[in-house]
């Protein structure tokens, strides 16, 4: 297991999310996310992207299934990052709606934290929820990835 | 799309995100700390550790960077190509200057180090669909600003009036309320305040050693160096303040004029002054609200500052090669009050009115010239002759004469002196006296 309980708490909060794939030349993309859900078990990790942004990513995904996830707190800077290789796209469900609400929201109130207006957080935060995916993916390993020296630093590792 | 035309996302307010690709084909993304802008076509990352995204990009130079405008949220996704590393030169220096600010900004001083400045050519420019706020209109039209700095900087007539021009143009075209402009010393080691604003103090004669603090380091690499956050590395002051603390009495001296400067600065540009190739001296803006200089100040104040080196040099010429006749010689008036002792030190040419510290190298020596000629029955003085003048010993040919007397003028301005200097004509001034004076020349080997 990637993940313990406080990393949930950590990744499935009011942090920023970037995910970034590449394709069959090892070309890179990268897209934010818009929340994330993390299933009971720890075993899974579900991210909320919108389709416009995202087309280049999800064709490298669907080939080769390889991303990397960075997490991190605007007002810390503490910062996670997850690798895996079976990523899968899906449509996004009711809850998954009402679950970017609820991302937006507190995204508002942690960027208004660090002087960025609300105006400008939902604008970042914008998108047209009736295309969002969902791109799902088992954690198969975990870095920290706060700015320093130990970034990088799989978890668990001594620092 | 041209990299100039999203370069306010570089700016740092919301950090650029950066994925790379190992050659097993892991993807990594990270945030980056520092994103520096070169030109329409090639940006700089800053390098501090050997994370994974260092080693990605030495063996896969490809690169795909997310940035997010500070004002309207639009993003855009940049393809780039890792080209070189540089770790000396104007770049790096640039970029360890602003790392310094950024670093003290999020409290990691002791952490951030610049390693190396990573260049990327920007291959493709994108914008990602979404839903960004409308631009809201620019606080002034900056290139407006210029073109009337520009007018008042040629419509001085000398260096005084030019250094006025472009002190008021910052004021009232640029609405900067601190600045100040320091000039290079003939001997190249350090840079001299000659005029100021904004500040309690002028802190006009004030000196600043080449290549300390963000001013002295845009001097050395000429190269201008903007700083968005509060910084206390690259505080001018700081080894100022340092010699003040744990220095002997000759440090002292060096430091009796402090420079000028805010207590809590957290936006700072500090843009050399050239005419060609010739470092001429820093104009200096600072304010205490963070973000206050982007890119497009930047751009205006090297502008107008590479016209003010144009005109300083000219001024240089001009006002010693004047042909204006002397103006006759007036009646001298009389002097009145008790007799002030004027001490002057051989060892560093500085200048005591009473206890009272006034002035020390090239502008102390002019002084202690223009003061004996005084007692000898002269008045009126050419700045030709000066140059000439065994005893005044200018660092070097090049060095600005002009400038040395506006600071001498306004040291005595300021300090109230009992001599004053008035300009008579190009070239030409006379000094007035209005106290009796006792000359004391102190041998080298004294020290004050």
């Amino acid at each position: 297991m990637v993940l313990d309980a406080e990393h949930v708490r950590f990744v499935e909060g009011a942090v920023s999310i970037i995910v970034a794939a590449r394709d069959a030349a090892n070309a890179p993309e990268l897209v934010r996310a818009q929340g994330c859900r993390v299933s009971r078990d720890r075993g899974r990790v579900q991210l909320f992207v919108q389709s416009a942004q995202a087309q280049a990513l999800f064709d490298d995904l669907r080939r080769n299934g390889r991303l990397a996830v960075v997490f991190t707190s605007p007002s810390t800077h503490r910062s996670l990052q997850l690798k895996g290789d079976d990523a899968s796209i899906a449509r996004a469900r009711p809850a998954d709606l009402a679950r970017v609400a609820a991302y937006r929201a507190a995204m508002v109130a942690e960027l208004g934290r660090i002087g960025i207006s609300e105006a400008l957080a939902r604008a970042l935060l914008a998108g047209d929820d009736a295309t969002l995916s969902v791109v799902a993916f088992t954690p198969a390993a975990a870095f920290v990835q706060t700015p320093g020296p130990d970034a990088g630093r799989p978890l668990g590792a001594a620092p | 799309m041209n990299l100039d035309a999203i370069r306010d996302c570089l700016d740092g307010s919301i950090p650029g995100v950066m994925a790379t690709c190992a050659p097993d084909g892991t993807p990594n993304v990270a945030y980056l700390s520092q994103i520096e802008y070169l030109d329409g076509s090639h940006l700089a990352l800053s390098f501090q550790f050997f994370n994974k995204t260092r080693h990605n990009i030495l063996a896969n130079p490809q690169a795909r960077l997310l940035l997010i405008h500070p004002q309207t949220a639009a993003m855009y996704r940049l393809s780039l190509r890792y080209l070189r590393t540089e770790t000396e030169g104007p770049l790096f220096e640039r970029m360890r200057a602003k790392l310094a600010g950024i670093a003290s900004h999020v409290g990691m001083s002791e952490v951030f180090r610049l390693k190396g400045s990573d260049v990327y050519h920007v291959q493709a420019i994108e914008q990602v669909p979404g839903r960004p706020l409308p631009p809201s209109p620019p606080r002034r039209n900056l290139l407006a600003a210029v073109r009337h700095g520009t007018q008042r900087l040629a419509a001085a007539a000398d260096l005084e009036s030019l250094l006025e021009a472009m002190l008021a143009s910052l004021r009232e075209d640029f609405e900067v309320r601190h600045a100040m402009v320091l000039l290079l010393d003939g001997g190249g080691r350090k840079l001299f305040t000659v005029a100021s604003c904004g500040y309690e103090q002028s802190g006009i004669g004030s000196e600043i050693p080449l290549g300390e603090g963000v001013i002295g380091v845009a001097a050395r690499e000429g190269t201008p160096i903007r700083i968005a956050h509060m910084t206390s590395e690259y505080a001018y002051g700081r080894a100022i303040r340092e010699a003040v603390a744990q220095g002997d009495e000759a440090d002292r001296l060096e430091t009796a004029i402090p420079p000028p400067g805010l207590a809590e600065s957290r936006s700072q540009l500090a843009v050399p002054i050239s005419a060609g190739r010739r470092l001429l001296g820093v104009l200096y803006v600072e304010s205490p609200q963070d973000l206050r200089f982007g890119y497009d100040d930047e751009d205006a104040l090297v502008t107008l500052a590479a016209q003010l080196g144009l005109a300083i040099n000219l001024f240089r010429d001009a006002a010693e090669s004047a042909a204006e006749p002397a103006p006759a010689q007036q009646r001298r008036r009389r002097v009145a009050g008790p007799t002030v002792t004027v001490r002057h030190y051989a060892e560093n040419d500085s200048v005591f009115f009473g206890d009272d510290y006034l002035i020390k190298g090239v502008a102390g020596a002019i002084l202690w010239a223009l003061l004996r000629d005084h007692e000898a029955g002269r008045s009126s003085f050419a700045n030709r002759e000066l140059r000439l003048d065994p005893r005044i010993r200018l660092p070097d040919i090049s060095d600005n004469l002009e400038a040395r007397l506006i600071l001498l003028q306004w040291r005595l301005l300021e300090r109230e002196a009992c001599v004053r200097i008035e300009k008579t004509g190009r070239g030409r001034f006379r000094l007035c006296v209005e106290r009796p004076l006792q000359l004391v020349d102190v041998p080298a080997g004294t020290r004050p």
